[in-house]
């Protein structure tokens, strides 16, 4: 067949094909147009072998670029006021929703009033809790409903949060009582001290929510006092999680979001308290507290989850979240003061949320808490690359210290980094964050706004020279 | 295709040679030069994955080296490669789909196998664009496979036209130029008889009275032709007498369209030139050749292709007659 095209004068296919793709050298390229000039046959051949589609290709294009110029015109102004609508759009959303956030509901989180500044022994605690347990002697739940809907009233109100919300709340059986619980605790100490009584003495199943949890405890039984049971059942009265699982009206998405104040007993906000949570699956998502107690885990698909709140010198809480699609759920775990290995696990009740407490209640160190910042706890990673030191937090202003004395910036929570640039002399070796006020300054003065605490926050930075540099920003340092 | 012990200690015996006097090589020519450096080709076999396509290395050595020296290494016929250029050439080669092709040449059915699943569905696909008929773009693939396969023999043995694919270009590339080929073929066969029934009323209209002077430009565009370039002249007749679009002319020269277009005029103008002054040396006057060539740009266009089609119908038999 093939003879028919004289292969001694035609080139042969293979020829033909290294001229298509373009790698023949010039002189056959010279010698191969040369032979086309004059040859119909290869000709036609060459012209056959060219592929289709890119004609068709090729076409397509010029036409669709004609048409997108004929729509500039009208395009250009649309688009410009679609971006003026959401501009607008964004600017004005916030104020008018009012989502809940953190802080607002940090806010309705009074802490204990009495708060022990001394070393309590169970004892004097137990005696503590018989003596104001005296005004109120009757604890029903309905006493409780009306209770948690006044605090959940006061809640809204801080909230502005419009009633049919709260009535939601109440409805949706998400923790009615839980949440009317827990604020009861900063109205008077009577009214949680008693509460207590009312639950060491009423039946555990009259307690709808927390029955399981209480019962745990008793049977745990460790080696507290009955004083000290009544104290953690007081507290576990004042202090129950206020868990509001909340619309996150700004999320239009599938995913949940957590966020909440970690406290010990006494209200004291416990920062550099790493926050773990769980999920069915065993993924952990792992955050730090700031300076304020303040945690914020984002972007969290829907479903069950298991929170665990640890701190140096305190015991971890774990608790039960369950989250839905587009919710915000705030938690305020407490903390008690013990050993990191006494781990008291509840099981989540129907109620979607559990606080499990236990009865060690001593003096909490608050100047100590407030500037622990367990630093090598932390997942964090700076620019350098090397193992952090230190970190410490103030609102979303983070400052790490790797192992190398590189002091690092973050000022939206530890997502982007900034080497500081080194005003001192030597090496810094330690970075923390000192409360402008003094250690001795009552917890009360210091929770009554967790911004208060946040504008007094300095860091320090000292190094191996022993001088000490602060900075109120964490850029900006000078010598003590 | 084997190559003997014999050789392959030679050729071990002159890479030795080459790393401690490759001037000395270069120097040497002959068919030795042509040998493939053992280490080479053992680098060159492991990287074509020949193994998978039961190619054996002598094989594929074999392979390597005949068509290192069909086609000169790639370099001008006069020239001689030098070791380094021959392992460019060497390393450059599709080696994939070398091994491939030769093992389908060989008859190894992993070769087959991999031929197949790689090839037959795009070469279909060519076949049936190539022919605008499903039906006949299948024909025509069939009839492609058969003689890929070895049916036809030559001297005696199976005979694979894959034999002939030096790996220059992709196998794909080969493939649709064998393909082109056949259909180029298969249309010259059927189209004697009707494809002279479409030219003649283009012919019939042509007829006009000038045509003595045609006659006459006949011969101008012959001695102008011959002066063109070979681009030129590709140019020329794949406009004027295919009537490809500048679009079609720009793939296959694989530059701009513009470029084309550019060039295509000033060829166009320049062979008008060339011709009037042709033709006036011939004894027209100015405006005699002018007339001759029409002054209307479309009646040079449409003058052109008269006069190339009867200049090629003039070189095409000769070259034919030749073999």
């Amino acid at each position: 067949m093939n003879r028919n095209l004289q292969p001694g004068i035609h080139p042969d296919a293979d020829k033909l094909s290294v001229f298509v793709e373009g790698a023949a050298t010039a002189r056959e390229q010279e010698r191969m147009l040369a032979h086309l000039a004059e040859c119909t046959e290869c000709r036609k051949a060459v012209f056959l072998m060219q592929p289709h589609e890119e004609v068709e290709r090729v076409m397509a294009t010029p036409l669709k670029g004609w048409v997108w110029r004929r729509l500039v015109p009208i395009g250009l102004p649309a688009a410009a006021i679609a971006c003026g609508l959401i501009a607008v759009f964004i600017y004005f959303r916030p104020h008018g929703a009012a989502p809940p956030n953190p802080q607002q509901i940090a806010s309705v989180r009074q802490p204990d009033i009495e708060h022990p500044a001394t070393t309590i022994a169970p004892n004097t605690n137990s005696d503590r809790v018989t003596q104001s347990g005296g005004p109120q002697s009757s604890f029903a739940p309905g006493a409780a409903a009306t209770d948690a809907s006044r605090q959940q009233s006061r809640v809204a109100g801080r909230l502005n949060l419009p009633a049919s919300k709260k009535r939601d709340q109440a409805t949706a059986g998400i923790v009615p009582r839980t949440t009317g619980a827990a604020p009861s605790a900063p109205v008077t100490t009577t009214d949680g001290a008693l509460a207590q009584n009312t639950i060491s003495s009423t039946t555990v199943s009259e307690l709808p929510l927390n029955g399981r949890n209480v019962a745990n405890l008793q049977q745990l039984g460790t080696a507290d006092t009955k004083g000290a049971a009544s104290q953690n059942s007081l507290a576990m009265k004042k202090d129950l999680p206020a868990l509001q699982i909340q619309r996150a009206r700004g999320q239009g998405g599938t995913l949940a979001e957590v966020s909440g104040r970690i406290t010990d007993r006494t209200g004291a906000v416990i920062s550099g308290a790493t926050v773990t949570l769980r999920d069915a699956a065993g993924t952990t998502r792992e955050t730090t507290t700031g300076v304020d107690g303040r945690f914020h885990i984002t972007e969290l698909p829907a479903g069950q989850y298991e929170l665990m709140a640890t701190a140096r010198g305190f015991k971890t809480s774990n608790q039960s979240v369950e989250l839905k699609p587009s919710e915000l759920a705030m938690l305020q775990p407490k903390l008690d003061m013990g050993a990191a290995s006494e781990q008291v696990a509840v099981e989540a009740s129907a109620a979607q949320e559990v606080q499990t407490e236990s009865a060690n209640v001593s003096q909490v160190d608050a100047g100590r808490v407030i500037t622990e910042m367990p630093g090598a706890d932390r997942v964090t990673t700076v620019p350098s690359g090397l193992p952090v030191a230190a970190t410490v937090s103030h609102g979303k202003r983070f400052l790490s210290l790797d192992s190398a004395g590189n002091l690092f910036l973050s000022r939206n929570e530890g997502k982007k980094w900034k080497k500081v640039k080194p005003q001192w002399v030597g090496k810094a070796v330690r970075v923390e964050l000192t409360p402008a006020y003094s250690s001795q300054a009552p917890p009360k003065a210091k929770n009554e706004t967790a911004a208060a605490a946040n504008e007094g926050a300095v860091f320090q930075l000292t190094t191996d020279t022993s001088a000490v540099w602060s900075s109120k920003d964490g850029a900006h340092w000078h010598q003590q | 295709m084997d190559i003997p012990p014999a050789n392959i200690t030679q050729s071990q015996s002159s890479g030795a040679a080459d790393r401690t006097a490759p001037v000395a090589m270069e120097i040497e020519l002959g068919p030795e030069s042509r040998r493939l450096p053992e280490m080479l080709g053992e680098e060159l076999w492991r990287a074509s994955g020949a193994e998978l396509v039961e190619v054996s290395k002598a094989e594929f050595g074999g392979a390597l080296e005949t068509i290192g020296a069909r086609e000169n290494f790639g370099l001008d016929p006069e020239k001689q490669a030098n070791e380094r250029q021959r392992e460019t050439f060497w390393r450059a080669l599709h080696l994939e789909e070398l091994a491939i092709a030769r093992g389908c040449a060989l008859g190894r059915e992993s070769a087959w196998r991999r031929f197949l699943a790689q090839y037959q569905e795009p070469l279909n696909r060519a076949a049936v664009e190539m022919t605008g008929s499903a039906a006949l773009g299948e024909e025509l693939a069939s009839a492609l496979y058969s003689e890929l396969f070895g049916l036809t023999e030559r001297e005696g043995q199976r005979w694979s036209p894959l034999l002939r694919y030096s790996g220059r270009g992709s196998l794909m590339g080969w493939l649709r130029a064998i393909l082109a080929q056949r259909r180029v073929n298969q249309y010259r066969k059927i189209g004697r008889e009707t494809a002279l029934g479409e030219i003649e009323p283009a012919a019939a209209v042509s007829e006009q009275p000038e045509l003595e002077r045609l006659e006459d430009l006949r011969v101008a565009i012959k001695l102008t032709l011959s002066k063109a370039s070979a681009e030129e002249r590709f140019l020329l007749s794949a406009y004027y007498l295919d009537q490809h679009t500048l679009h079609e002319m720009s793939r296959v020269l694989r530059v701009h369209e513009a470029t084309v277009s550019r060039k295509l005029k000033r060829a166009t103008e320049r062979l008008r030139k060339h011709l009037l002054r042709t033709l006036r040396a011939r004894g027209l006057s100015r405006r005699g050749a002018e007339e001759a060539l029409g002054t209307d740009p479309r009646d040079v266009d449409v003058n052109l292709r008269k006069l190339l089609q009867k200049s090629e119908g003039d070189t095409i038999p000769d070259k034919e007659d030749q073999v």
